[in-house]
């Protein structure tokens, strides 16, 4: 009977860690460029991302937000709450999810006081694509997260454009063929409530040259025995740089890199160009 | 047969394709999501049903109807739709390889799966760690209390991990002498708890998703709370009538001078139909309705729903009716957003839990609030608060109004 015991131990605490080659990264990305493609949400398909604030009109030519198809609508927030007026319906908006109103698909973002509205286009995408830099096998990195002296949290943007609360995780330090450098490490919300993610955003030698100037995200994963992969090939856009009508993170201090990472996604213009300070 | 037999044989299984024809996917497999940390294991129990194939998705001894289950040649695809989820798998003999997905906000969130036919073998829970543990969930240098369960169960090790505002469902797994491991996939609840006692204490790290560990540590509970009583968690305005006005999901607009609950102790349930814990705690709501009805008392519930529309809510709310036969009045009361079902029942102060259960007086005063429900998987603790909610609804019963 031990044995059996062991047998279901074993399977759950000594699986192996995420695999880490070209084929792993490659279906991820196919995964994710399905996304942008299909999803009615893509950020290929956003038309509009505004601030609510004090209310906005949806609708006819002469409305915030034209919209062919809604007669008059308004969208306002009362008590925390997103409320959509059409005629003579009332539509509760929830955060982060999508509510279509004659074929647009609507979501609602951000805190109370401060959201947003995006609109996402009815028609299918054309004309996209992502690129990225060749596979690199040594621009993947075992690090090792040395927690912050100072465990506070921030109010800053998501890879999404969206604002969050992050937490300060601490720091890592990886070499790029010249001295040590030490990139901070945030707490993003993830999909769930009981899910984070741990997310570097960082700026390198090719921003501006190859990749997109604001920086890029990437995304710390764990192993086993508490380290961590740190795999720029996995680097990737925030959603600005694929469509203007998104805000963008503003750079973290501190992950500005002088090394060029030839890896992971490429930018080739199209989203919001932003100039290098 | 010898057990390490069994268990080659199970990894064997997992590993080859056994050559076509292929037999019906009816009966049990055993299936698991691969993530960062490790294997979460769970069962899919495949039946027909209307002619419909349709899969129960399985923790130990425990499951529940889930997915319906369509086939294309070898493409099999499990549609959850309580959850917006689905696994795609490829079939290859008896086994199946493929993925989990939903959406998450920033693109797809997908965990790797792969399953066999067969069952999983019959844990034996490891005695030395079985009962409550106070235990504290570590992230960033700031720490959250839990308390966590281990039981040994018909089938393994089961367990349960209480948050201050409820626990996450029956958790199923094995052990050794010193360490566990257990796991809950419901659809969307993507979880493993894996620990190791080291003197007197408990370490190891809870799972959740694909790559998301927050380390714990905990000691044998003391008796003392470790949690912050589910009644001090929200406070209400207690000196006025508890006021309300929601439709009905026939759209009539259904208020506190409705003469149904005119005069009697009324239990408001503030529910969604996508939360676990609702589906939880709805059986034991019925038993106290059938128990206590005859005397005076009466359930409200207030539906706070994914999108907030009701035309779209609705029918999420009635097949919620309908799962359990509910008799009490539903209102759909909004969206399924924190800070948007406090704005609705401005008379609260700190909602936080789906569900938090209110209890009226004749008088249609709030006397006590509960924020989340401790489910079955709790025990002791399930045991004690519906012994709070008998007591306090028999206590408002006797009272002249």
């Amino acid at each position: 009977m031990k044995a059996a015991r062991l047998f279901l131990l074993g399977m759950v605490l000594a699986a192996p860690a995420p695999a880490q080659s070209p084929e792993v990264v490659g279906r991820e990305r196919t995964e994710f460029a399905e996304w942008l493609a299909t999803s009615a949400v893509s950020p290929w398909r956003a038309v509009v991302v505004r601030p609510i604030g004090p209310g906005l009109t949806l609708g006819p030519a002469s409305a915030d937000i034209p919209l062919v198809g809604i007669a008059a609508g308004r969208i306002g927030e009362r008590g925390g709450r997103i409320v959509l007026s059409t005629g003579d319906r009332e539509i509760g908006l929830s955060r982060g999810r999508v509510q279509t109103v004659e074929g647009w698909p609507l979501v609602v973002n951000g805190p109370p006081g401060r959201a947003t509205l995006t609109v996402f286009g009815r028609g299918p995408v054309r004309g996209k694509s992502l690129s990225h830099y060749p596979y690199d096998p040594k621009l993947v990195f075992v690090v090792t997260l040395r927690p912050a002296a100072n465990a506070g949290t921030q109010t800053l943007l998501s890879p999404d454009g969206v604002e969050a609360v992050a937490g300060n995780a601490g720091t890592v330090q990886v070499s790029l063929g010249g001295p040590s450098r030490t990139l901070q490490v945030k707490r993003l919300p993830g999909a769930t409530a009981d899910e984070s993610e741990l997310e570097i955003y960082f700026r390198d030698g090719t921003a501006g040259k190859g990749s997109y100037p604001a920086g890029r995200f990437v995304s710390l994963l764990p192993r086993p025995d508490g380290s961590y992969i740190l795999d720029f090939n996995r680097a990737r856009n925030p959603f600005c740089a694929y469509n203007t009508v998104y805000p963008c993170p503003a750079p973290w201090s501190g992950n500005n890199l002088p090394d060029a990472v030839k890896a992971g996604e490429r930018y080739d213009g199209g989203g919001l160009e932003v100039k290098l300070p | 047969m010898n057990p390490l037999h069994v268990a080659l044989g199970l990894a064997a299984s997992l590993l080859a394709a056994a050559p076509p024809p292929q037999s019906p996917l009816d009966g049990r497999w055993r299936a698991v999501l691969d993530l960062s940390g490790g294997a979460l294991p769970f069962e899919l129990a495949l039946s027909r049903e209307n002619n419909r194939l349709v899969a129960a998705i399985c923790n130990g001894p425990k499951c529940a109807d889930q997915a319906v289950v369509t086939q294309r040649g070898d493409s099999v695809v499990f549609d959850i739709a309580d959850y917006a989820a689905t696994i795609v798998a490829q079939r290859k003999g008896d086994s199946l390889s493929g993925t989990y997905r939903n959406v998450g906000r920033n693109g797809p969130r997908s965990i790797p799966f792969r399953a066999s036919a067969g069952r999983w073998p019959r844990a034996v829970p490891p005695p030395a760690l079985l009962g409550s543990w106070d235990a504290w969930y570590l992230t960033d240098q700031r720490r959250s209390p839990r308390v966590i369960q281990l039981t040994a169960g018909s089938e393994g090790l089961e367990g349960a991990v209480t948050s201050n505002t409820g626990d996450l469902g029956m958790f199923w797994g094995g052990g050794t002498v010193d360490s566990f491991s257990i796991a809950r996939f419901d659809g969307v609840s993507v979880y493993i708890l894996a620990g190791r006692l080291t003197g007197d204490t408990l370490r190891g790290v809870f799972h959740a998703g694909l790559r998301t560990q927050t380390r714990f540590v905990a000691v044998r509970s003391t008796g003392a709370p470790h949690l912050t009583a589910p009644t001090e968690l929200t406070s209400a305005d207690t000196i006025n009538p508890f006021r309300f006005a929601f439709r009905d999901l026939e759209g009539r607009l259904v208020s506190q001078d409705d003469p149904r609950l005119r005069g009697k102790v009324v239990l408001v349930d503030i529910f969604g139909s996508w939360c676990v814990t609702c589906h939880e705690a709805t059986p034991d709501l019925l038993e106290l309705y059938r128990t206590y009805r005859p005397r005076g008392f009466e359930i409200l519930g207030l539906g706070y729903e994914v999108t907030g529309d009701s035309a779209q809510d609705n029918p999420q709310i009635r097949r919620f009716r309908d799962k359990f036969a509910i008799p009490w009045i539903l209102l759909h009361a909004g969206a399924s957003v924190v800070e948007e079902t406090a704005a609705s029942l401005p008379q609260l102060r700190g909602f936080t839990a789906y569900p938090t259960t209110l209890f009226l007086g004749k008088d249609g005063r709030i006397r006590e609030i509960y924020a989340g429900f401790r489910g079955p998987a709790t025990g002791a603790q399930h045991a004690k608060q519906l012994e709070d909610y008998r007591r306090i609804i028999e206590a408002l019963l006797t009272e002249v109004p």
